[in-house]
């Protein structure tokens, strides 16, 4: 019952505390720092080899399936295709949420997934569901569902990168940055954009600037971008008139697109959303999910055949006037909306860029087409609204207003067209942000129950449960143990205060040594400590954040607060000391900004 | 091998590992040992199916007579306009005539499906003169299962140097711009390349053109780009569209790119190729089930694409050449002096934006594009 070693072993831990240890400057440092952008060159030679092949194993699966529209126009059986248009999705379905069984949380891991374990220094993607989640990705998107396939590329390569940290057991922080390369391979691979990769790793997953990360993402994104010209041949996602300027007054219209933009991209968040909460209550085995979400998509695609799949050639069709009726853009926008929601929250596995990407061009080319309808103006500029539009859908969902300028200026290399792009989304990030929140990854965490709406700092601390800091070394008292005889213990063991823990290892309240005194001091008063008034005690349960337990702190003016575990009849596990809080708190805090302000 | 099998065959007999020695012992014996016979068999005629005209009069001068010259074979030359009904009817017949048939990549493949060729393969082939093995050498694409590509030629736009002063035409989409181009056009009266130019002319990538054709959307758009054109001379037979330039019936105009050449510096017509959208095709050597003498047709093969006689052929037409190394060997006209390399269809100027058919799409879609061309071309006509 006694606990007299407390006050020694918690001297000692203060000694070890590495929180004071500065980083290291000199050659060593300069050789392990360079050895980190030679690792993140060669995560984004994997990564972006991954995905490469995975990106080619789509279209081929898309070949193969009648998906992709070359396919199904070499294909001559009418009757036999409208079968095949319904059964590709609905059995690639299948097969997706008999995947997603063999994940411990039963749906396939995300960039979300990424940004959480980023930003609450987690790091350790799980190698295995990471590539079961890849792989159910490979087949929706290779069967036709309706969903992106940035997504599973960036987690993908962030999986990778993860991996090679624990292979070479690097340290959390170095695991952060090696997810870092491999996202920002996977971006500069896919777009062929390498800036965009760096920024994105940065501005959605790192989420803070700093020199140290910045060498090896760069590097990785670079050699990403090296492999994609050589391996990858692939059409430049716009093309502009060389002689197109717009005129002035329709930076205005591309402001209000931007507006504009940041609703429908609330709207399809929205659906998404409420799809996945609605699917939860459906009276349908998981698995059978996406399978029913595949069937429905390929009877829509009967009728509407441009919502099937990533939906390349309906994209290149939004970006040219006159492709769509201003009647066909809106059913098509509306329907793109409502397929990308019903298949990734029925349970497919994918990205939700891509479909933003057709579902804002789509928005901005019925822009254009009543804007030239209402001015009667020749449609020169008709891509600057198709783009405006994607860049004020796209940007709210992802939550990287900078990416995607930056893909708009690396994919056409027009300034003109980014200015444009730029003007749309200066509105479109901000009143999405407000209205909505940061991004669909930052409302899916927060419903998962990680809010990252006040940064870093607070989501690390959210995530660091208390139960690390437990300490048994504190002094425990049967509640029936005399006064006097508690006075004596607490003075041996040199605490201030006891805690109550009955026969069975409840936990019964807490007494400070001065109560004790005064208890003692007095005439009839209490015989046993329980009866003594028990100081008011904030508890703390096993699952309590440092965050809940430095907020509790404001309050207690004491030594401790004790860990109590409701859900055992509330067994009392030990205590932790304020101090231990404090220091856990300036650990945190020191580490974050050595991450954000180290150089090596 | 190749030889054992044709004379030797012991029909139904399954192989065992010692008649497969015996045949192996066999096969490398042959030429010591029917050496003499090969030299006699030179009286026999190899029989070539090709296309006539100026080409035929190339190939004469590059291919068949230096074949004769060393190998003492003759080589007797029949014509056709492509097509693969005679094929047809020869291999059902049984009576096939030809030794090797000159054809377009896209008939060959149909061709061998339909098991009217003989599997052909690449490793007949000559190395280049560097050792550069042929697999590395030819183009990709050159190998089917029974034809190998020789040559590449191009479907282009040629224009009036005289009908646009001060101007000229510099992109695909050109051909469709009436207000800074005007003028009649002619184009071949069939889907192919219009439908793919009319698409390009809306700055879509050339990579997803097949991609966006297969849709009722792109063909729509293609075919209202196609309306936009006042006057369309539609034109079938190859000589038609230089005869039209020549005369100054149309402005502009569809064609093969050597018969432009033809015009241009034969006939000194005042025309100019823009290169920008050009259709490549491949242009194959193939064998036909049922041919006489399949070895000396392998062997007129090998003979036909070495490095050499492909860029002798490209000194007379201005067919590009499958192999690189021949390329690069490519000079000048023999009669006229014209630098052959600036008219061929893949040098590095030239294709820079060039469009490679894609031959499988229209070899499973032909029918119904044809329909639904034919349909759009009525319903124009009628108005």
């Amino acid at each position: 019952m006694l606990a007299l070693r407390a006050l020694r072993a918690y001297t000692l831990r203060m000694d070890t505390s590495p929180a004071l240890i500065g980083p290291g400057r000199g050659p060593l440092a300069v050789v392990r720092f360079l050895g980190l952008v030679f690792l993140g060159a060669i995560i984004g030679a994997i990564a972006a080899l991954f995905a490469v092949g995975f990106v080619t194993a789509v279209l081929e699966l898309n070949e193969l399936l009648l998906i992709s529209p070359r396919s199904r126009m070499m294909f001559d059986h009418a009757g036999a295709l409208m079968a095949i248009t319904v059964a590709v999705p609905a059995l690639g379905g299948l097969v997706v949420g008999l995947l997603h069984l063999a994940i411990p949380e039963r749906r396939p891991h995300a960039p979300a997934d990424v940004i959480a374990a980023v930003q609450t220094r987690r790091g350790r993607l799980p190698a295995r569901a990471g590539g079961l989640s890849a792989l159910s990705a490979l087949i929706s998107l290779g069967s036709g569902a309706s969903v992106g396939q940035y997504g599973p590329l960036v987690h993908l390569g962030a999986t990778l990168g993860s991996l090679g940290a624990r292979l070479l057991r690097l340290g959390r922080s170095d695991d952060n940055i090696a997810i870092a390369c491999g996202v920002a391979a996977a971006i500069a691979t896919a777009f062929n954009a390498p800036l965009a990769g760096i920024v994105f790793a940065h501005e959605v997953v790192l989420r803070h600037y700093a020199l140290r990360a910045f060498a090896p993402v760069a590097a990785a994104a670079l050699v990403g971008y090296v492999i994609a010209t050589n391996v990858l041949e692939r059409g430049a996602l716009f093309h502009v008139a060389d002689t197109a300027v717009p005129m002035p007054w329709e930076f205005a219209v591309f402001l209000v697109i931007g507006g504009l933009g940041a609703l429908v991209a609330g709207a399809y968040m929205r659906a998404i959303l409420g799809v996945t909460r609605l699917a939860g209550t459906l009276p349908l085995a998981p698995p059978l999910r996406p399978a029913l979400a595949g069937a429905l998509l390929g009877l829509t695609a009967l009728w509407v055949p441009d919502i099937l799949g990533m939906g390349q050639e309906t994209l290149r069709f939004a970006t040219i006037a006159g492709a769509f009726g201003s009647g066909e853009l809106l059913l098509v926008l509306g329907l793109k909306i409502a397929a990308t929601a019903l298949c990734l929250g029925m349970g497919f596995s994918g990205g939700v860029f891509s479909p933003a990407l057709v579902i804002g061009t789509l928005f901005g080319a019925l822009c254009g087409s009543l804007v030239g309808q209402l001015s009667g103006a020749p449609q020169e500029t008709f891509v600057f609204y198709a783009v405006c539009g994607m860049v004020a859908v796209t940007a709210p969902v992802i939550g990287a207003p900078l990416t995607t300028l930056l893909i708009v200026f690396e994919l056409t290399g027009s300034y003109a067209l980014t200015t444009a792009a730029l003007a749309s989304v200066t509105l479109a990030s901000p009143i999405a942000a407000q209205l909505f929140g940061r991004s669909l990854f930052d409302i899916q965490l927060e419903t998962r129950g990680l809010d990252l709406s006040a940064g870093r700092g607070r989501a690390v601390l959210r995530s660091t449960p208390v139960i690390e800091h437990l300490t048994r070394e504190c002094v425990t008292l049967l509640p029936e143990t005399p006064v006097s005889e508690a006075v004596t213990v607490l003075g041996q063991a040199r605490h201030g205060e006891a805690y109550l823990v009955d026969a069975g290892g409840r936990y019964r309240g807490c007494v400070t040594l001065a109560d004790l005194e005064a208890a003692r001091e007095a005439r009839g008063g209490p015989q046993a400590v329980a009866e003594v008034t028990a100081a008011q005690r904030p508890l703390l349960r096993p699952d309590t954040s440092l965050w809940d337990a430095m907020a509790r702190l404001q309050d207690v003016t004491g030594e401790a607060l004790p860990v109590v575990d409701a859900a055992a009849q509330d067994a009392f596990l030990g205590v932790v000391f304020e101090a231990s809080i404090a220091r856990a708190y300036l650990r945190h805090s020191d580490e974050m900004r050595r991450e954000e302000h180290g150089t090596g | 091998m190749a030889r054992v099998e044709r004379y030797r065959r012991p029909a139904g007999v399954p192989g065992s590992t010692l008649t497969w020695l015996a045949r192996l012992w066999l096969a490398l014996l042959w030429p010591v040992l029917f050496a003499a016979p090969a030299e006699a068999a030179n009286d026999e005629v190899l029989t070539v199916l090709s296309w006539g005209g100026a080409y035929e009069r190339a190939q004469r001068a590059a291919l068949f007579e230096p074949y004769t010259a060393s190998t003492g074979r003759r080589v007797e030359v029949a014509q056709y306009d492509g097509g693969l009904a005679g094929l047809r009817r020869a291999v059902e017949a049984g009576e096939v005539p030809w030794d090797v048939i000159d054809m377009t990549r896209s008939e060959a493949m149909a061709a061998c499906e339909e098991g009217l060729l003989r599997p052909l393969s690449p490793a007949l082939l000559a190395p280049a003169p560097d050792g550069t093995p042929a697999e590395q050498d030819f183009l990709p694409g050159s190998f089917g299962r029974c034809a190998i590509t020789h040559t590449i030629f191009a479907t282009v736009v040629a224009y009036r140097r005289d009908a646009f002063p001060g101007k000229r035409p510099t992109t695909i989409a050109d051909l469709f711009d009436q207000q800074q181009f005007p003028g009649p056009r002619a184009l071949q009266r069939t889907p192919a390349v219009n439908l793919e130019w009319a698409l390009l002319s809306y700055r879509v990538p050339r990579e997803e053109l097949y991609g966006l054709l297969s849709t009722r959307r792109g063909l729509n758009l293609a075919l209202e780009r196609l309306g936009e054109l006042d006057e369309i001379h539609w034109w079938e037979a190859g000589d038609t569209p230089p005869r039209l330039l020549a005369e100054g019936r149309v402005v502009m105009a569809s064609g093969y790119n050597g018969r432009f050449f033809d015009a241009m510096v034969n006939r000194g017509v005042p025309i100019e190729i823009l290169w920008d959208g050009q259709v490549q095709e491949h242009e194959t050597w193939a064998i036909p089930r049922g041919s006489p003498y399949p070895e000396a047709a392998r062997d007129f093969i090998r003979f036909a694409t070495t490095t050499e006689r492909l860029a002798e052929l490209s000194r007379r037409i201005p067919y590009g050449p499958a192999r690189r190394s021949a390329a690069v060997q490519v000079t000048t006209h023999p009669d006229s002096g014209v630098d052959m390399r600036l008219h061929i269809p893949t040098h590095p100027l030239n294709a820079e934006r060039a469009l490679a058919k894609d031959e499988a799409w229209y070899a499973r879609t032909l029918g119904r594009i044809n329909d639904y061309f034919g349909d759009w071309l009525a319903t124009r006509e009628g108005e």
